[in-house]
């Protein structure tokens, strides 16, 4: 390549680069911007830049008045429960497909594939029907058992690549030294495949943390909301309170952006995997 | 003899390990999917003592396929799974590429990228609810301040103009998403495949032809199947954008199930909806089950 095509492609590069951070980043400063304005200001056309005079309120009134506490809480409980118990079955499960001899694993990872694209509608009504029943309607379990059943084909898919890059010998030095299969798992290969937990773990927080139709139907009621149904729901009888919603979703944004970020190097790495789940 | 026990021993340990997993999958997935049939092919009443269930035949089906609503919802779904798909593979590619060379603050992008993606889609909605807004909206404010409206629209207030804006929201947070996967698969083919190409003589589009789309192929193809059955399972983003309106001209697929089972508590009907809904799924898929073999052909 020429130096002078060279030197356009870069330019263009550039370009490219700025133009998406910044499509990227307007809406973002929009919600936070006007987050700090006094509902008068918001209501205001043109819209005025900064917010004119600078208010906190929305943010107190979100917790007292709204109860985003309460949402905060249940988000955090029910991604964090499911994420772990993912993680434990997923690590079992990949194990036994990535080194013992068991039958069947190409048509299983297939079928596992198939059952992780299945949208979450198919099932909304005969769950409701079966929780209804055995009185997990408005309950953490209603949402954790269905996240962890969603979230566990693609651990699998992810864990098992990284099982599969592991050197047998640790496995088999494990066993010279008389440990069961469980010690291995748990003591030698875990410790030793911590980039695989780390994406198939941030992948099920944010699919938990962001899951809507779910928490929608089973958990409607205001102890049990999670942030995207208390969000969604915010909306005041005649005008929607825009300042309160986005003072609550600004502080919902926060920690899954930091913590994101702190796995960038994972998330990047199950991306590569030929993992492809938005 | 002794070795093959051991086998037989690690083969049953195997199968014990899977079990939890594929029990939880089988008791939330596979058993739901049957119990949905099942509830689709039953007119389903709410008493007081439960929900009594009276054998129906296919007549909820023959209700929803002469239902205009539901071919209505349909041909907006798959329009919807067409356009954004589309947009977002097209641009996705046209970013990453732009992106795969050694530019500075390639980094700081990855992770801006990264943020759409963990994004609470409903907060996603509101945020361009607000900036769709007909009275307050800020995109009112800059399309009149360049003089290329002169009064403000109502942008969710119009089928099309509602349809547009939807598709917008998701768009703008999906792509970069799609661009982060497209870049990983770039970043897979080795350069000595464009050496090679251009000690050939093959530079700029004739190597992205040659060299660069071939190998790109199965991760687009992956790529672009996961988002269309994605988009089938659309419901978030118009739910608190539009809710289905203005009338039921922004309604999807899902909404439409969602709406019959628990606004109107019609389970038969709303449930033979979602299976439907499956149906065309499961037909999605077989029908690309040729991209998803070769992605599984290296195990074992």
């Amino acid at each position: 390549m020429s130096k002078y095509s060279q030197r356009l492609r870069k330019s263009i590069g550039y370009v490219v680069l700025v133009a998406m951070l910044l499509i990227i980043i307007a809406p973002f400063f929009w919600m936070v911007d006007t987050s700090f304005k006094t509902n008068l200001d918001i209501g205001n056309f043109p819209p005025s830049f900064l917010p004119h005079p600078f208010t906190f309120s929305h943010y107190t009134r979100a917790f007292s008045k709204y109860g985003f506490g309460v949402y905060f809480r249940n988000s955090v409980v029910v991604s964090i429960v499911a994420t772990f118990i993912v993680l434990v079955i997923a690590s079992l499960a990949s194990y036994a497909i990535a080194r013992l001899p068991i039958r069947g694993k190409a048509p299983l990872m297939v079928f596992l594939l198939a059952i992780s694209t299945f949208p979450e509608v198919a099932v909304i009504s005969p769950l409701f029907l079966i929780m209804q029943r055995i009185g997990w309607l408005n309950s953490y379990q209603s949402l954790i058992v269905p996240y962890v059943a969603f979230n566990l084909p693609f651990a699998i898919w992810v864990m098992r690549t990284y099982f599969a890059g592991i050197p047998k010998e640790l496995d088999e030095a494990a066993r010279v030294d008389g440990a069961g299969i469980m010690t291995t798992v748990f003591r030698v290969i875990l410790p030793v495949a911590t980039p695989g937990l780390f994406t198939g773990g941030v992948f099920t927080f944010v699919a938990c943390w962001t899951e809507f139709l779910f928490a929608l139907v089973f958990n409607s009621s205001q102890q049990f909301r999670t942030i995207p149904v208390g969000i969604a729901l915010f909306s005041g009888q005649f005008t929607i309170p825009y300042g309160t919603i986005f003072a609550g979703s600004t502080v919902a944004v926060l920690p899954i952006v930091i913590l994101v970020l702190i796995f960038q190097k994972w998330v990047v790495a199950g991306l590569t995997a030929g993992a492809v789940k938005g | 003899m002794r070795v093959s026990r051991l086998e037989r021993k690690y083969a049953l340990a195997g199968y014990a390990m899977l079990a939890p997993a594929l029990l939880v999958i089988a008791l939330v997935t596979i058993f739901p999917i049957g119990y949905s049939v099942w509830m689709s092919l039953n007119n389903i009443s709410s008493t007081y003592s439960g929900f009594q269930f009276s054998f129906a035949g296919l007549s909820n089906y023959i209700t929803v396929f002469h239902a205009p609503i539901f071919w209505q919802s349909l041909l907006f779904t798959v329009m919807y799974a067409a356009v954004t798909v589309v947009v977002e593979m097209v641009l996705g590619l046209l970013v990453a590429l732009a992106l795969n060379q050694p530019i500075r603050g390639r980094g700081v992008a990855i992770a801006v990228m990264l943020v759409p993606w963990t994004l609470i889609t409903v907060i996603s909605a509101q945020m361009w609810g607000y900036i769709y807004n007909g009275i307050y909206g800020v995109l009112n404010a800059v399309l009149m301040s360049l003089h290329i409206i002169n009064t403000q629209v109502l942008w969710l207030g119009a089928p099309t103009s509602a349809t547009i804006s939807i598709m917008i929201a998701d768009i703008w947070k999906t792509t970069p998403f799609v661009t982060m996967i497209l870049l990983a698969g770039l970043q897979l083919i080795p350069s000595d495949l464009y050496e090679s190409a251009k000690i050939d003589g093959a530079t700029g589009w004739r190597s992205f032809w040659n060299v660069t789309f071939p190998l790109l192929r199965p991760s687009l193809g992956l790529a672009a199947l996961f988002r269309i059955l994605q988009a089938f399972g659309l419901f978030d983003l118009p739910f608190v954008l539009t809710n289905g309106g203005p009338g039921t001209s922004t309604e999807p697929i899902a909404m439409l199930a969602y709406k019959a089972i628990f606004n109107d508590g019609n389970f038969g009907t709303g449930t033979a909806v979602a299976v439907s809904t499956v149906g065309i799924v499961i037909l999605l898929a077989l029908l690309s089950l040729k991209a998803l073999r070769t992605q599984v052909g290296e195990i074992d």
